[in-house]
């Protein structure tokens, strides 16, 4: 491989050579190449076929600006290989092509059929008739897209997401952005700023155009880089693109690592009170015949290759540029060793003088007012026809290089995105912001700028408003600077000329989505005139370059076809993310967060079958047998215990305790008698149930009350936003993660309790709702309360948390002998369905009122208290034609339980089945379900659809509930 | 939501930190003598200005607190300093 003598703005590290895979051949390079800069080295020029006409494209930008150098590498389609770097042992493979690089391409034929495809062709035409679409989705499905997703691929690598904090985000590394960061820290505010490629530098990082005297522009770039780098309180983030501004300056970014980052990508998100854009501009492409042939090239890629990766990027060349960068270029590469025939300059005038002398002291003839009109060659550019733009004279040609440039245009996505209105400016033909919300400001070449000093000088203006925005003024500094600008030449006048006057048929605007200037026409033809339309007709720009390569040309050539004057051209609108981003950067490393009981480890220890329960992780069951009967069995004859730790657990105290109560919950917790727990429910305004729990008084003015597992998280939000106009006293405390609950249930948990304490347990001393504290083992202060959900003699331990373990411990070993077991939630859920007791959530939902499920008797009319849902509880008491919970059995007992939701239905929708399961205890299929009231009478028939049912409807009659122990004796034994 | 809100505990922090309590309509209307209609309308109509609304949030991710501030819809902007001197949204128009 051929590299140009080392250079000071070397980004390589010549001597370290690394190789990589691609098609079937082994390619080697040197750290420091990108993947695309490595294979044109080695002499690849055809890095993919495009997506319509598989065409051969080439290296182009080098700054991910449109599609034509991306692959799959490493299994991963759609990589940027421009700006992606080359890792020692990378596979990769072309994309979109029959074959495994993109030299050749069965397909190749396609280009041929252009004529066929205009303008929204496949709107318009494959629809008629109708039948045919499908097949044609199909057809056109295989063909689109670029890279495949392959099933199988499971991405590789660490995902971070980082939120760091600024005063001042400066989002592009140029010399203006650098300018900005280090008058933003000088009063000391935090700076964080943003760069795009691998290093700060920006258009001054790889040109040795002359800064001031004799210092070159990339020895300055380097020593503000070397500021940069001294300065504390700046965090540089190189490697980063920026793909959002949003709101209240919310800026969002993703970084790619390095081979010494913990991480491969990341993504960054900062909220800073102020936002420098320094974005600098990219390179407008110029159109001709054949502009996207391979061998044609931006100037900054064929200046890059040479300065920054020692690549020669082609032997004799040929110039179609309109700027001074693009006369800059030439002398410069010339001096490294490129034959140029020629300079065409799309300007009559205007030029920068010194450049136009530099060249003809090198001999390099510039035409003024002449383009490029076509680039010949199959693959790969072997002549260009050039001629003025005014005239019939023609020239053609050999090269296998064409540098072609329309000029420039800058990068203001992130203004866009925050709704910044963009007006076109006539002098520099740029889309200019018309106005900046606060803490925006825009510094650099973006602006217009040409001088490298008034780059950077705008910079640190940019960089001192920013301060300001963050209470550092210095009023007298920032007049002084602006005089200081004002003093140098306004904005150069920038060259508006698109495209070369061709017919348009082979002219591509867009590269990603093969649009040529012909089917813009056509668009306009059909009677599209704003930009943004025929952008979305002809997709121009929406491919994953996202209009960096007809971003600007589009509304420029629109504007200019349609030749009227007064008509400024309409800038398209470009949309978040910037730059394609990974999902997995997106998705980040916690992709699943749950909350684990202070007995997690034992449950699972015990052979606990855990699974998600709302934010917790629990135990189902402990057995292979999903109904677990076993364990249902053991609680009904014997004793059993839960982790019921997910339980709400909450204090409320304070002098106006009460009077909160009272308004969230429908019971008269006036009427809450020393000793005992009190069962009540909360409804929402609708009279909704939404919780039902247990509330007890422990002192004056002092409450504990459990809440169901899923409203634990909303209840404290719930109860002070129903006091919220109230100003009363009161605090409340969420108890839920602090305390744990242990469930000891079964005909034998008295003795399995009286083991542990000394205190009376017996039913006269400690009744059915009753509640003590107890010590257990001597040791363990222990909230004890006599409750029933699973219908037999119950205990439920409130302990602290780290408790929890030790009590289970003393538990399990005093009811060894007794041979107690654990029992998961299927087995409560059985065992509570037996008893009729409800789950809310299951056997309710959002339109379920407390009368609709039975439990009407728990509201007490409170007069003032205002009680959440009391006016709609009075307004509903005696509504018809609601669904109301019943109990249902099967009409034939040996039949399996209905799946929980199946449809209750006559000739229209009646209810659902909520709960249903095998019951242990009657030895048959029992279930709850919310049926329209005129089917609620007990005996009533109901005809069950079950999905996979076949039409043959189940058999269902609604029956009394509770199906076991009606009058509630096991539990108050 | 990229926008941030300003708690008066905690001061301006990013939205996600924040749950919506709706509009503020005032405290809940006398009870008595309340029709269907009339209480209907106070827990479910909203006024959905395209403006400046004042409204509940609550600091769900911080203090915990619930406060009214007002937010211009139609850009998703906190309109800072005039919370404090607004009444509620006035209410809804009768037809
Ligand atoms: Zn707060």
């Amino acid at each position: 491989m051929n590299r140009i003598d080392p250079l000071e703005t070397f980004r390589i590290q010549p001597s370290q050579k690394i190789s990589i895979q691609y098609g079937r051949k082994s390619y080697e390079g040197v750290a420091g190449d990108t993947i695309a800069g490595l294979l044109y080295g080695n002499g690849i020029r055809v890095f993919s076929r495009s997506l319509k006409y598989h065409r051969p494209r080439g290296l182009y930008s080098l700054d991910g600006e449109c599609s034509n150098t991306m692959m799959r590498v490493d299994g991963m389609p759609n990589v940027r290989t421009e700006n992606t770097p080359a890792r020692n042992g990378m596979k990769v493979t072309a994309q979109n092509v029959a074959g495994k690089t993109a030299d050749t391409d069965p397909m190749a034929f396609m280009d041929k059929l252009g004529f066929a495809m205009p303008a929204g062709f496949y709107y318009r035409t494959l629809h008629k008739p109708a039948k045919m679409w499908p097949v044609a989705i199909k057809k056109i499905r295989k063909a689109a897209g670029l890279g495949v997703m392959d099933p199988d691929f499971r991405i590789e690598g660490y995902f971070d997401e980082i939120y760091p904090t600024a005063d001042v985000c400066v989002v592009g590394g140029g010399p203006a952005g650098m300018t900005a960061a280090l008058a933003a820290a000088a009063p000391g505010l935090r700076v964080i700023l943003m760069e795009n490629r691998p290093w700060l530098g920006g258009v001054f990082d790889y040109r040795p155009a002359a800064y001031e005297g004799d210092l070159p522009l990339y020895q300055r770039a380097a020593h503000l880089a070397r500021k940069i780098e001294e300065t504390p309180n700046i965090r540089v983030f190189t490697h980063t693109a920026v793909v959002g501004n949003y709101n209240d300056n919310l800026v969002t970014a993703f970084q790619r690592g390095n081979e010494t980052d913990p991480f491969d990508e990341r993504y960054i998100e900062i909220r800073a009170r102020s936002i420098v854009v320094a974005t600098g501009c990219i390179e407008r492409p110029l159109l001709f015949e054949n502009n996207d042939r391979p061998g044609v090239m931006q100037v900054g890629c064929a200046h890059r290759l040479a300065r920054t990766w020692g690549l020669l990027p082609g032997r004799q060349a040929v110039f179609s540029i309109g700027d001074d960068l693009g006369l800059e270029a030439a002398a410069d590469l010339s001096d490294l060793g490129l034959e140029i025939a020629c300079v065409a300059d799309t300007r009559m005038d205007g030029q920068d003088e010194t450049l136009i002398d530099a060249l003809s002291r090198r001999n390099i003839p510039v035409y003024r007012g002449w383009i490029a009109y076509k680039a010949h060659g199959a693959k790969q550019v072997k002549k260009v026809t050039i001629g003025p733009l005014a005239g019939v004279q023609r020239q053609d040609i050999e090269c296998d290089l064409l540098v072609a440039s329309a000029g420039l245009t800058p990068l203001t996505g992130l203004l866009s995105t925050r709704q910044v209105e963009l007006l076109f400016d006539r002098h520099t033909g740029f889309f200019l912001p018309a106005g900046l919300p606060d803490g925006i400001h825009t510094a650099g070449r973006m602006l217009g700028f040409q001088d490298s000093v008034k780059i950077e000088i705008s910079g640190q203006l940019a960089g001192m408003e920013a301060a300001a925005d963050c209470g550092f003024n210095a009023p007298g500094e920032i007049d002084s600077i602006k005089v200081r600008i004002n003093a140098f030449p306004g904005p150069a006048l920038g060259s508006k000329i698109v495209s070369a006057p061709v017919k348009g048929k082979k002219t591509f605007i867009c590269f990603d989505e093969d649009t040529t200037l012909k089917n813009i026409d056509q668009a306009m033809a059909d009677g599209f005139d704003v930009p943004e339309l025929i952008k979305r007709y002809t997709s121009a720009g929406t491919g994953p370059g996202q209009g960096g390569i007809p971003g600007h040309n589009l509304p420029l050539y629109v504007a200019q076809t349609q030749q009227s004057p007064d008509q400024a051209p309409r800038s398209t609108t470009v949309r978040a993310p910037l730059i394609p981003t990974l999902m997995a950067t997106y998705a980040g490393t916690q992709h699943d967060m749950c909350k684990r009981t202070a007995l997690h480890d034992s449950q699972v220890a015990s052979g606990g079958k855990m699974e998600r329960v709302g934010v917790w992780t629990r135990a189902r069951r402990f057995a292979e047998d999903t109904k677990a009967l076993a364990e249902i069995k053991n609680v009904r004859h014997n004793v059993g215990m839960l982790d019921a730790s997910t339980l709400g657990k909450f204090r409320i105290h304070g002098p106006d305790a009460l009077k909160a109560l009272q308004r969230v919950y429908v019971s008269d917790m006036d009427k809450i008698v020393d000793g005992r727990v009190k069962y009540s429910a909360m409804c929402n305004e609708d009279g909704c149930i939404i919780d039902d729990g247990v509330v007890l008084k422990q002192g004056e003015n002092d409450y504990y009350f459990t809440t169901s597992t899923g409203r634990a998280g909303q209840t404290v939000e719930w109860i002070r936003y129903h006091t919220r106009y109230d100003h009363w006293d009161f605090n409340i405390v969420n108890l839920t993660d602090a305390c744990g609950v242990i469930n000891l249930a079964g005909p034998n948990a008295r003795k399995v309790l009286e083991k542990v304490t000394t205190a009376d347990v017996s039913n006269e001393a400690f009744p059915f709702v009753g509640w003590r504290d107890l010590t257990l083992a001597d040791c363990i202060p222990a909230r004890t309360m006599r409750l029933g959900f699973v219908g037999e003699l119950s205990y439920e331990f409130h302990v602290p948390a780290s408790y929890t373990q030790t009590l289970w411990n003393i538990l399990e070993a005093a009811g060894k002998e007794l041979g107690i077991q654990n029992f998961g939630l299927e087995a409560q859920n059985g065992l509570r369905l037996e008893k009729g007791h409800l789950i809310i959530g299951s056997e309710s939902e959002q339109r379920t009122t407390l009368h609709d499920v039975g439990l009407g008797f728990l509201w007490d009319r409170k007069p003032d208290a205002n009680t959440v849902g009391a006016v709609a509880l009075t307004q509903t008491e005696h509504q018809k034609d609601r669904l109301k919970l019943v109990g249902i059995k099967m009409a034939d007992a040996s039949a399996a339980a209905p799946k929980d939701g199946s449809a209750i239905v006559d000739t229209k929708f009646q209810g659902y089945i909520c709960t249903a399961r095998f019951s242990e205890a009657l030895n048959e299929p029992i279930g709850m379900a919310l049926v329209k009231d005129a089917l609620a009478e007990p005996g009533t028939e109901l005809n069950i659809y079950e999905d996979s049912c076949n039409g043959q409807l189940l058999k269902a009659i609604v029956a009394k509930m509770p199906f076991y122990d009606s009058d509630g004796s096991r539990m108050k034994m | 939501m990229s926008f941030t809100l300003t708690c008066p505990i905690c001061g301006p922090r990013n939205a996600y930190e924040f749950g919506y309590g709706g509009e503020d309509k005032g405290p809940r209307p006398d009870e008595k003598d309340l029709s269907p209609g009339d209480w209907c309308d106070y827990v479910h109509m909203n006024r959905c200005i395209a403006g400046e609304s004042k409204e509940w949030w609550i600091h769900r991710s911080g203090c915990g607190i619930w406060f009214t501030t007002s937010r211009d819809t139609t850009c998703n902007l906190e309109v800072r300093g005039k919370a404090e001197e607004k009444d509620a949204n006035p209410p809804l128009e009768k037809e």
